[in-house]
């Protein structure tokens, strides 16, 4: 069972349940490009986020510059790394699930088990970047920002949920296709 | 429906989605949805991202990444190592000083990394052969790291403590504080145990009259013991120093974690040569491999909770709570004993968001302080790192040191859950224990 607040980091090589083979291992490696580069992305956006916010400190307490934007463009960069990341952690199911009854049943009906957790999961996530895109659009059309002194522009963290969680329904349905694993 | 009907069937859909296998963050996220579309207006559905987005967009939730890369920082580091080496030419004319030197390392590289895992991992790598080497039991070995390594949920900056602090709406500096007092009593409980089994592993071996590596005296000179500072100093530096910069008032916490993250990358690529990108790579993989799985989490936490708000569910479970007017100790008790059994399943992170909006009303009107009450919830959240039959801290030991045994790890835990449990007892009896320090630094 996959447990705990600093469960086992997502790094490494993906696991055998996505698909490497015919029309869906050919998506699922144009799939994995995508992935990489939000992953770098996001690594980026986190390094970036502990610089502004080191700045932050030099330039308030050594400099005396105000700090009125150094907060919420590292709120925004790290959502933003959080989402766009998602499927690459998916790709290696880098996010928890209870395998409780995994240890329970019977080797067919785990897989069904599985393969039904995995489409759930996925249908929530098309959802939310179903969701999510109608507020971009919203945020776009409306040019809707945030409500501090900076107002920075909504549609930038929208458009990380959007594309993020519409990757991972991709990723999930991916994975569903597969199947699981034969434990 | 009435809104117990509706809770009970809120309740066990989450039941039902958790344990079908649907990872956490999107189980929770799925049935806040689908109790939105049956019990709420229809535009409430609408409005999910900007929820999911608004409770995210807090400044405190995202120190827990600029943390996370902090803690991975150094724990892909040899800084576990060097600090173990480093306390063990120390301390090893005390009884028993290879395990206290383990413990004291956990709690320092707790309290650097912030990850219980992360301190299985570095300490127990070269901790357990050592230990095992000297004649020390694997079970007790492992035990003793698995239960050191829990400490990292306790410490600051414990991303637990975090977000209770945002759910409970407490001060995330007197929180941290708090945990100051609980962690050095774990860490003088497991330290006491490590003589004491020592005592009784080399009395045996006495008796035995056989030649046994426990019996072996060490001796390190001078030079050797002043030869293991070096490497170590900077990451303490690194502690104590991030902590001043939070508690002198010269950085936010947000800041603290960011200035944290830097400064730790920064002291490795100056103590150990680590920034090329191969070194880089697998810190930032193992982020936001962690993160991302975290914020995901909470993010759909938070939309669950606002659901479950909505429909009065956590009010009115509260209230019914309230209603049964329970002694305050037994409040307690039942409180605690519930969170030791989600304790199996869920880990604490979810624990805290799906349980606070229910249980903090009734503790608060029983007259707890709720800065006291987080940090008695997290130690007994640490027994759930370790106890049988799903502790993270027993498999991570598992992945290092196959050859012990599960079965051997996990007797070699029990000791610990008992000493927890002890911790629990004194902390309720002594308070003070926990608040001194912050009620020192910040008044009562």
């Amino acid at each position: 069972m996959a447990h705990g607040i600093d469960a086992a980091a997502a790094g490494g090589p993906p696991p055998p349940d996505v698909p490497d083979a015919g029309v869906l291992g050919a998506v699922q490696r144009g799939v994995n490009a995508i992935n990489d580069l939000m992953a770098v992305l996001s690594s980026l956006a986190i390094g970036l986020a502990g610089v502004i916010l080191t700045w932050e400190v030099v330039g308030r307490y050594f400099l005396a510059i105000p700090s009125d934007w150094q907060d919420e463009l590292s709120a925004m960069l790290l959502i933003g790394a959080t989402f766009a990341s998602a499927a690459w952690t998916q790709a290696r199911r880098g996010h928890v699930a209870i395998d409780a009854l995994g240890q329970i049943l019977p080797p067919g009906a785990n897989r069904i088990r599985r393969r039904l957790a995995d489409l759930c999961a996925g249908v929530f996530c098309a959802y939310f970047a179903l969701k999510s895109g109608q507020l971009l659009m919203e945020a776009w059309e409306e040019g809707q920002t945030t409500p501090s002194a900076w107002g920075s522009p909504l549609w930038i963290p929208y458009l990380c949920m959007t594309v993020g969680m519409g990757l991972l329904a991709v990723q999930q349905a991916l994975q569903f296709l597969n199947g699981p694993r034969r434990a | 429906m009435s809104t117990l009907e509706i809770g009970l069937l809120y309740g066990g859909a989450t039941i039902a989605a958790l344990f079908s296998g649907i990872p956490i963050a999107f189980a929770l996220g799925a049935v806040a949805v689908v109790f939105m579309m049956a019990f709420m207006p229809a535009a409430s559905v609408d409005t999910i991202a900007q929820n999911v987005y608004e409770e995210l967009a807090s400044i405190t939730l995202l120190t827990i990444p600029l943390f996370i890369l902090k803690g991975a920082a150094i724990g892909k580091s040899r800084a576990g190592k060097d600090l173990y080496d480093a306390l063990h030419t120390w301390l090893h004319r005390i009884p028993g000083g290879l395990g206290v030197a383990v413990v004291i390392a956990c709690g320092l590289f707790a309290a650097m990394a912030g990850s219980s895992p992360a301190t299985c991992s570095a300490i127990g790598s070269s901790g357990i052969p050592e230990m095992r080497r000297r004649g020390y039991s694997p079970g007790f070995a492992a035990g003793l790291v698995a239960a050191g390594g829990t400490l990292g949920i306790l410490l600051p900056p414990s991303i637990v403590l975090i977000l209770y602090a945002v759910r409970a709406e407490q001060s995330l500096g007197r929180l941290f504080l708090a945990g100051i007092g609980p962690g050095l009593l774990l860490v003088l409980l497991f330290a006491g145990y490590a003589v004491v089994h020592w005592r009784t592993e080399h009395r045996r071996a006495v008796a035995a009259g056989v030649d046994n590596e426990i019996l072996r005296q060490e001796h390190f000179t001078l030079k050797e013991k002043f030869a293991a500072l070096p490497r170590v100093l900077p990451f303490l530096v690194l502690l104590t120093g991030v902590m001043f910069a939070l508690y002198s008032g010269i950085a936010t916490p947000s800041e603290t974690a960011g200035l944290g993250a830097v400064l730790a990358l920064l002291l490795i690529a100056l103590v150990y040569g680590a920034w090329t990108l191969a070194d880089l790579k697998p810190i930032f993989a193992g982020t936001l491999g962690e993160s991302g799985m975290l914020l995901m989490i909470i993010g759909m936490s938070l939309l669950y909770s606002y659901v479950m708000s909505y429909l009065h569910i956590s009010q009115g479970a509260a209230a019914w709570i309230v209603s049964l007017h329970l002694s305050k100790w037994l409040l307690l008790t039942a409180i605690l004993l519930m969170v030791v059994v989600l304790g199996f399943f869920l880990p604490p992170v979810s624990i805290i968001l799906m349980t606070a909006p229910i249980i903090l009303p009734p503790l608060r009107d029983a007259g707890f302080d709720l800065v006291w009450f987080g940090i008695v919830m997290v130690v007994v959240m640490e027994m759930g790192l370790i106890h049988p039959p799903v502790g993270l801290n027993i498999f991570v030991l598992n992945r290092i040191a196959p050859d012990i045994g599960l079965g051997a790890i996990i007797w070699g835990t029990l000791p610990f859950v008992v000493l927890i449990g002890v911790a629990v007892v004194i902390l309720s009896v002594v308070p003070g224990i926990a608040m001194w320090l912050p009620d020192l630094v910040y008044g009562k």
